[in-house]
């Protein structure tokens, strides 16, 4: 099974990752003989609160999306209503280091949130992606160690 | 607001698309396209068929789940919910 291991940093569990288009999207542009985007490097928070992987509007402007779908998102500040968000389709690479195959996913929806980039990070990488590894937290000695 | 017809489709519609509910379907409009097993199908034929135009791709559900966050954000939502 791949996996990395990280120190904990300061604001929590902080992993480099890759967004870019889906593949759909990616295959769209191409037939509409338009540029593809290349992935955009970003520091993403792992976190457990979160069910779903929400992403900066920075990112999702540069990459030139537009919503492919509307999901209800409770937190904090929404109080015991939900809100609508709009949802995009992107592809997510997160890099294991060497010798061990990144983690790739070519698509995955995304939420769109403010995530205030002034917190050091651009994405929340929640539970759907989580879904599929194995994560270990030592507090003790300050790691943490993604598998998957 | 963005999709706000295809949304409105949905809703007008989620009534005969709950026989296939867990399923995701795919909407361009006030059209209904097809009903597919997985996001990935869905959204992949959105693409093929309507390129970069406006379409919906939504799990169907007769309780729409909530996706929580447990951190203060500052929303960019697009409507309350319904």
């Amino acid at each position: 099974m791949p996996y990395f291991t990280r120190q904990v940093a300061p604001n929590g569990l902080i992993i480099n990752a890759y967004i870019g288009v889906s593949e759909a999207r990616r295959d769209a542009l191409v037939a509409a003989q338009q540029a593809v985007p290349n992935p955009i490097q970003i520091l993403g928070l792992i976190d457990t609160g979160a069910s779903h992987t929400c992403v900066d509007p920075s990112v999702l402007n540069q990459l030139g999306l537009t919503p492919t779908g509307t999901v209800q998102v409770a937190t904090p500040s929404t109080g015991t209503q939900p809100v609508m968000h709009d949802q995009y389709d992107t592809s997510l690479i997160i890099f294991a280091g060497q010798g061990h195959p990144p983690l790739v996913h070519l698509t995955i929806p995304v939420t769109k949130s403010e995530l205030l980039t002034i917190q050091g990070f651009h994405a929340l990488i929640g539970r759907d992606i989580l879904s599929g590894c194995l994560l270990t937290y030592d507090g003790v000695n300050g790691f943490f160690s993604l598998a998957y | 607001m963005a999709l706000e017809q295809e949304l409105e489709t949905y809703r007008a519609n989620l009534p005969r698309l709950l026989e296939n509910e867990g399923k995701f379907v795919l909407i361009h409009g006030d059209a209904v396209i097809d009903v597919y097993g997985t996001y990935e199908d869905a959204l992949k034929e959105g693409y093929h068929r309507f390129r970069l135009e406006p379409f919906l791709v939504k799990q169907i559900q007769s309780v729409e789940a909530v996706h929580f966050i447990s951190r203060h954000l500052t929303p960019c939502h697009t409507s309350p919910a319904k």
